[in-house]
């Protein structure tokens, strides 16, 4: 048995066992898709806080969001609840709210999340879209 | 001429090569806040039991109790001393400890590979420089934390064995590997492996010289040193080998999903590999905290809160780590398997260490994540594997080495190779 020999039957060894891992691999995100975090929190909204969610369709500032948008009302106030993918694009979204005046407290940021509220949000409303924040 | 220029050359390069990798392992150990380390507050409590109060913790006092306590004595002495002369923080001498360590584990594989291959200096050079360059050497060098003198411990006892495999194996060399890798025991449990697969190889060789004595002897001499240790856990808490949690009841292949064995977002280890994607499934969670760091401790800042964003340079630096390892693994891979053919096909005691290291320490580690299941992942960290390194490392190098074409111009080519890889790991190995 040569060193080449040995490193040659190695290595198609390595091979074997590499290429089955990224065969499951491949087949997993063939067949599966991950839930995304704006689904996540629909899926959240949904089930655990019985509210009803619908896409924003009119607001141009939320159908840039790479992460997606969303629309809903909790306890009698309508909020449009933007997801951000990175920290520049929640400046963006923030700034592009801002952009026709103020909004004040209506605009709220946590994290990823850029809410618009119609009327300024009570701690309890707030409160509802942090427990489904991903 | 040239070939005297080449044969200066190459102590040169070593040399270098060390001496970076020793300011390497010491700024980045000067530079690590210690608390960020594996089980940090929990590894103070015990050195500080230790040194001060001369017993060992409880598990009250601390979540590292079932760990052997070499490290902490002397990162405890360490402590002290620091806190006499009012050096602050008075962990930092443990965590130079660790990187001493990390230092010792590079300088010891380049004498293993120089001792199976003594004419073969690219191949020991190989070595070095992807054993210096491993993320999860150089992460588990900068912690507070005893992985990297076990590795240290236990490298020096399977080089102490194969100098002895390579001849006829003595009794005071014997002895003498049987003491580091009873001491290397008595610093991490992920060292009873390589003290089975010494004493394998010893016992192999022993089998085909009629010569029984140098195994007994290692083992012999490991416990001397590692048996109060293991009564002590057998009488305390019930069991040598207690871990800081009770195992589950149920068998012991039903404490893990099918996912835990087959990996199937491996994928995403490319895209995304940080915590708290593929969290428990093996192979891409090890793969990515090996190469990465997984669970953000690393120059980072520490993983979100629920809505948090993480900066999109930490997620872009390990995606480029996880992509820089593929080759690096499969020829390590590689490596592990030829060698064990290669020990099979010559009866070589000597070559047959370090595969018989590698698979006995990836053995036990899938035994211990599949028998102490954890929903947040504890269980699985690419430093729980560094007594592999060694294997690793020279495996791939000698893959390397044995496949590539001889001549000159390909050996230059080799190292420009290296140097790219170790070139772009740069950014993440330097805090």
């Amino acid at each position: 048995m040569t060193d080449r020999r040995a490193a040659r039957l190695g290595l198609v060894g390595a091979l074997v066992f590499v290429v089955a891992q990224l065969t499951v691999g491949v087949a997993w995100s063939v067949s599966h898709d991950d839930p995304t975090v704006l689904q996540l929190t629909r899926r959240c909204l949904e089930r655990e806080k019985g509210l009803a969610v619908e896409p924003p369709i009119g607001d141009a500032v939320a159908a840039t969001a790479r992460g997606g948008a969303l629309r809903t009302v909790v306890e009698g106030n309508l909020v449009t609840i933007s997801v951000a993918a990175s920290a520049a694009e929640v400046e963006r979204l923030h700034a592009g709210y801002a952009a026709p005046g103020d909004p004040g407290s209506r605009l709220d940021v946590h994290g990823r999340y850029v809410a618009l509220w119609l009327r300024e949000p009570s701690p309890t409303q707030r409160q509802a879209t942090y427990d489904c924040a991903y | 001429m040239p070939t005297e220029r080449r044969i200066r050359a190459f102590p040169v390069a070593v040399a270098a090569i060390l001496v970076a990798e020793a300011v390497l392992l010491a700024w980045n150990a000067w530079r690590f806040d210690w608390l960020r380390g594996y089980d940090a507050y929990a590894n103070d409590r015990y050195a500080d039991i230790v040194s001060t109060e001369y017993r060992l913790p409880s598990e009250a006092e601390s979540g590292t109790w079932h760990t052997p306590p070499l490290w902490f004595a002397l990162a405890g002495a360490l402590r002290r001393l620091a806190d006499a002369v009012g050096w602050e923080p008075v962990q930092r001498p443990g965590q130079l400890l660790a990187a001493a360590a990390g230092l010792a584990i590079c300088v010891l594989v380049f004498l293993l590979a120089r001792t199976l291959w003594p004419e073969r200096r690219l191949l020991q050079l190989l070595a070095l420089v992807l054993t210096a360059t491993s993320p999860a050497l150089l992460r588990a060098s900068a912690m507070y934390h005893p992985e990297t003198l076990a590795v240290a411990l236990g490298t020096g006892g399977a080089l102490v064995a194969i100098r002895g495999l390579k001849g006829r194996m003595t009794i005071p060399a014997a002895v003498c590997a049987g003491a580091l890798l009873g001491l290397a025991s008595l610093t991490r449990a992920w060292a009873l492996p390589v003290l089975a697969a010494v004493v394998a190889a010893c016992a192999l060789d022993g089998w085909r010289r009629r010569h029984w004595a140098p195994s007994v002897v290692v083992l012999g001499s490991a416990l001397v040193l590692l048996a109060p240790w293991l009564v002590n856990q057998q009488a305390a808490h019930g069991s040598a080998l207690a871990f800081n949690r009770a195992a589950p009841s149920e068998p012991l292949l039903d404490r893990r999903p099918a996912s835990f064995y087959l990996g199937p977002r491996a994928l995403r280890a490319f895209g995304h590999p940080v915590t708290p994607l593929f969290r428990n499934e093996l192979l891409p969670h090890l793969y990515a905290d090996w190469w990465g760091d997984w669970a953000l401790t690393w120059d980072s800042p520490p993983p979100p809160a629920p809505a948090g964003l993480l900066p999109s340079t930490v997620v872009a630096e390990r995606a480029r780590q996880a992509w820089v390892g593929v080759v690096p693994t499969l020829l390590a891979l590689a490596g592990v398997l030829a060698l064990a053919i290669l020990a099979n096909a010559r009866r070589s005691a000597a070559l047959a260490v370090l595969p018989l290291t590698a698979v006995g320490v990836a053995a036990a580690y899938v035994l211990f994540a599949v028998r102490f299941p954890s929903t947040d992942g504890d269980t699985i960290k690419g430093t729980y594997l560094l007594m592999a390194l060694p294997a690793a490392g020279i495996g791939a190098a000698f893959v390397v080495d044995a496949l590539r074409p001889r001549g000159r111009a390909w050996a230059i080519a080799t190292v420009c190779a290296v140097t790219v890889l170790v070139a772009l790991q740069l950014p993440f190995l330097v805090l």
